[in-house]
């Protein structure tokens, strides 16, 4: 009992890579179709399950109890209530829908998700910034500075951002940018 | 901790309402950058989201070649910034965390894949957005007019 999808796309520092991705009651399995690279995510690890409208179509976001999260995008609307059926039945567990912010504002919250920066808007996140992608950090007088490693797979590659942090503030939250 | 007080906001554009409105243009699908004219919106591509930020969010925006890339740098309003023209920019929320600034990278190179100069995406953007917020800022400015 496996269901299987093909034109599956994983994310990586702005470059879209597309790959396999089966799904049993072992775990999940995506391989990477140009490096050849396999997540292999054995079922009894999963802490969530979640679906999100991304760039390609629908993402299934898989959380593990370690903390590590690996998303999957490119699948269809109609791919829900058969994953969400299967991931209840093998998994014993939800597959929650969640939305992302769409309102367009950046003003909001800076929240560590484990391995995730997520910037939310009215508490649904806008974006989330893997930290591993981080590959500079600054802090200066109300400003945080992330400096990212670059893909050359990418045609369009996210540099830096900056964020105003507002002063007189306890703000736990920003400090461990430092990781 | 660290949540914004909740307050009624005054009149903050909202780029769109539901997540279903945000277009699916290729530049979208493959996390290029696009501007929705229709919805004075730019959609800009963090880690694998195509994220929305309303014209209105946008102080300005700049762009530079260096060597074989084009870079553009995208300046968004926030607290603490020289707020020049637009001294009646209150700002809903004070007390968030704020994007201030994001900067973009692409090749002035062909992809030799499909023979597309990625910088293209980047100058074509600079324009658009600039047009956008000139009609935006002109518009704003008569409604202003109008109430006296």
């Amino acid at each position: 009992d496996t269901l299987e999808f093909d034109q599956i796309y994983q994310e990586n520092k702005g470059a879209m890579y597309d790959g396999r991705l089966r799904i049993s009651k072992q775990g999940i399995v995506f391989k990477n179709n140009k490096t050849g690279k396999v997540d292999n995510l054995s079922g009894t690890d999963l802490n969530l399950t979640h679906w999100f409208r991304v760039a390609r179509g629908y993402e299934l976001k898989v959380g593990l109890k370690s903390g590590a999260v690996f998303k999957y995008d490119g699948f269809k609307e109609s791919d829900f209530d058969k994953l969400s059926d299967f991931i209840n039945k093998n998994y014993k567990m939800r597959l929650e829908e969640k939305e992302l912010s769409v309102k367009g504002w950046n003003w909001g919250t800076a929240k560590f998700k484990g391995p995730l920066l997520s910037f939310d808007i009215d508490n649904m996140s806008a974006f989330e910034i893997p930290l591993g992608n981080v590959s500079h950090c600054a802090t200066s007088k109300n400003e945080v500075a992330l400096e990212f490693h670059q893909n050359d797979d990418a045609d369009v590659s996210l540099m830096e951002m900056r964020f105003y942090v507002p002063p007189n503030q306890d703000n736990p939250d920003v400090d461990p940018v430092q990781a | 901790k660290g949540d914004t007080v909740k307050q009624k906001v005054r009149k903050s554009n909202v780029a769109y309402k539901t997540v279903s409105q945000v277009p699916k243009e290729p530049d979208v699908r493959d996390l290029r950058i696009f501007v929705d004219k229709k919805y004075e919106t730019v959609i800009l591509p963090v880690f694998g989201v195509p994220t929305p930020y309303h014209i209105s969010t946008i102080k300005n925006i700049s762009m530079s070649v260096e060597g074989d890339y084009t870079y553009l740098r995208i300046n968004f309003f926030c607290p603490g910034s020289a707020l020049g023209r637009n001294e009646g920019n209150v700002f809903p929320n004070p007390e968030a965390t704020f994007v201030k600034e994001l900067t973009y990278r692409a090749s002035n190179q062909k992809n030799t894949n499909t023979s597309v100069v990625p910088a293209n995406n980047l100058n074509t953007a600079f324009r658009i957005i600039k047009d956008v917020q000139k009609k935006f800022k002109t518009r704003e400015a008569e409604e202003k007019e109008k109430e006296g």
